[in-house]
């Protein structure tokens, strides 16, 4: 007993139909993209794109009725793809410095249109690379205030210190960031980090290696590690940790030794709106923007007026503010951008043994 | 898609597809109907497969320079190989649990109709349903030291739990739990269309139960076993989150490796080679298996 559909037209027109409906968005090419004034920004999703949202995009379209549309998540390697493809899902980007870098040597990015950027209106080191500062992440010592009632670990040195501070640790796995705090642990200053004793850093780190439970990858893996009290202390991003903080959970935050990355504006080489995606830069770069961004998010704003609009609570816990940059690590990027490729493998090979 | 009992060598039912316009005997356009047919399906195929793999390959050999350096890279530094081993081996004995943990579920589900076959139908299908990261996100809640486990430990007398999270085993039981309902479906969509006549023939004829099931139920039940065990190694084979999020590094699989190279070394020349590798073993896999147990059990 064949079961069908009765009529041959019916399934005929249902397909077309289908094959339609199917085929339909093909058609939105990179030339309408453009007619409708919108630009696309390449941004990490959830609560990062809500602050990006009220802060920057919102304010944006109101001001010049230019539409922003977000693609998540970031990724380096989709810049590339674009680029040597000539289709882009997106125009503007924000990445670190050090991706920044490569991916400018490599012709990646769009040179700055100074006809729609005013140097004037920018603030010192705003520029680098072919990209704007955004703002900037800290990668902290973090530790649960309740597990070390007479006091936690105040310093790297401290980490690495488990019969003074016995529990569960936890590290982010990212070896450029675990080696720059093996080298503090083991008595290097946060401004004499760079450049790099990489096999001196890698000893400091065996030392550690047995006593770390999980080293994580996600954001959201490092939260809930703290949360769940899985972990007692960890190498944590700042933001993340306010957050876990501003939620009541007993979450304390060591700058020292902590090391800062600055994340960058960029606009893909050739990308279809780059006229309009320069204009949303040169917004986004002010200090209100920035302030109103780095209070919802807690990532330090790179331009200093920025300070003046942000309350001193939420201000000492941003990367940017001076008590904090002072103790953290100097960072090198040229270093980073000519050795992370080495150190990775060297890393991986490390952690697999 | 019904795999048909039936002798070797016959012919297929007489109402499946075929060319049965009715052209002139003898000419060209009709014995050309069936490529025609093919055609669309060929085109698409090629397309989507053929084509991007051919273009990896040649990516391994061309990106940054001409030449073997990448596969010369795989073999000689040992992290390649020793991750390469361990996804495969990895691969296998979730594949084995998941065959030996499915098998008794989906011979409940296909043997007992009625409400138990429809409940045990729907539990494993909301599981299939349910994101993986969701479920891997709830072994960690599970195995965690605040968890059910833990506090069984401790309501049981037992003391403190051992360290169950983060470990070779939490990784092993999250794939294996993820890939589980793939298995049994397969198994059940095979086992669902056994004759149970079958059995009865085979218990008229003097078999015990256990005998009818080894002699007659196990070898229909076949082409099931092929199936879910392919799919479910080769599932596997692709993990990177969950042994990522539940295991320790030393569990690292093959493809987080090529991930990393795409994503944040942007060595896209390399990660083709690790991929064809990866491929080329798969392969290989595949054909011994076939030598072994035959792929056409596939099709009953």
């Amino acid at each position: 007993m064949t079961k069908s559909i009765h009529t041959t037209r019916g399934r005929r027109s249902f397909l077309t139909g289908a094959a339609a409906a199917t085929l339909s968005p093909l058609i939105i090419t990179n030339r309408v993209i453009a007619q409708t004034r919108t630009i696309y920004v390449n941004t990490w999703g959830g609560s990062w794109t809500a602050a990006e949202e009220a802060a920057f995009f919102k304010p944006f379209t109101d001001q010049t009725g230019i539409r922003v549309k977000t693609v998540a998540p970031v990724s380096y390697a989709k810049l590339k793809a674009q680029v040597q493809s000539g289709s882009y899902e997106w125009d503007i980007t924000a990445i670190t410095q050090a991706d920044l870098l490569r991916a400018d040597r490599e012709g990646l990015l769009d040179p700055i249109d100074w006809s729609v950027v005013k140097k004037d209106k920018l603030f010192p080191n705003a520029v680098y690379a072919n990209g704007l500062a955004y703002c900037a992440l800290g990668t902290n010592l973090v530790y649960r205030k309740d597990k070390f009632p007479q006091g936690g670990p105040k310093t790297w040195a401290d980490f690495w210190d488990v019969k003074k501070f016995p529990g569960n640790r936890s590290m982010l796995n990212n070896p450029v960031r675990s080696l720059q705090f093996a080298l503090v642990a083991d008595g290097v200053p946060p401004d004499k980090v760079f450049p790099m004793d990489v096999d001196r850093a890698f000893r400091k780190l065996d030392q550690i290696k047995p006593h770390i439970k999980v080293w994580w990858t996600q954001g959201n893996q490092s939260q809930q590690l703290m949360r769940d009290g899985e972990v007692d202390m960890m190498v944590m991003w700042n933001a993340r940790a306010s957050e876990l903080a501003q939620q009541g959970h007993p979450v304390e935050l060591i700058w020292h030794g902590a090391t800062i990355t600055t994340t960058m504006w960029g606009v893909a080489k050739n990308a279809p709106n780059r006229k309009l995606a320069w204009e949303f830069l040169q917004f986004a770069v002010q200090a209100k923007p920035q302030a109103d961004f780095a209070s919802r998010l807690f990532y330090g704003p790179t331009n200093p007026e920025a300070f003046k609009y942000v309350s001193p609570e939420v201000a000492r816990q941003l990367p940017t503010y001076a008590e904090n940059a002072k103790v953290a690590i100097k960072p090198d990027t040229v270093w980073e951008a000519e050795n992370t490729a080495r150190i990775q493998e060297r890393f991986t090979q490390w952690l697999a043994a | 898609m019904a795999p048909v009992v039936q002798a070797k060598g016959a012919t297929p039912p007489s109402d499946s597809p075929g060319p049965t316009l009715a052209a002139p005997r003898g000419t060209r356009v009709a014995s050309q109907i069936p490529w025609l047919l093919l055609g669309p399906s060929t085109t698409v195929l090629v397309l989507l497969f053929v084509v991007p793999i051919a273009y990896v390959l040649v990516l391994s050999v061309t990106d940054p320079r001409l030449g073997f350096a990448h596969y010369q890279r795989i073999f000689t530094v040992p992290l390649y190989t020793h991750v390469l081993v361990n996804t495969f081996f990895t691969s296998l004995v979730v594949t084995a649990a998941c065959l030996v943990l499915g098998y008794p579920v989906a011979y409940v589900m296909a043997r007992r109709g009625g409400w138990v076959g429809t409940v045990l139908l729907t539990i494993v299908a909301m599981s299939f349903w349910t994101g993986f990261l969701v479920r891997t996100y709830a072994w960690l809640v599970i195995l965690g030291s605040k968890g059910p486990v833990a506090s069984a430990y401790q309501g049981l007398g037992l003391g403190k739990a051992p360290q169950l999270l983060f470990t070779t085993f939490s990784s092993t039981l999250g794939m294996t739990h993820i890939l589980l309902p793939y298995m049994i479906l397969a198994l059940y969509a095979v086992m669902k269309k056994i004759d149970a006549n079958h059995l009865k023939a085979a218990a008229s004829l003097g078999a015990r139960p256990v005998a009818a099931f080894r002699e007659v139920f196990l070898p229909l039940s076949l082409p099931g076993v092929v199936n879910g065990s392919l799919l479910v190694f080769v599932s596997c084979l692709g993990f990177f989150v969950t042994p990522v999020l539940l295991g320790t590094p030393r569990d690292m699989m093959i493809s987080q490796l090529i991930n990393q190279q795409i994503e944040e070394l942007l060595a896209w020349g390399f990660a083709s080679a690790v991929a064809v590798v990866l491929l080329a073993a798969t392969g290989l896999v595949v054909a011994v298996y076939n030598r072994f147990a035959g792929l056409e059990r596939l099709w009953g």
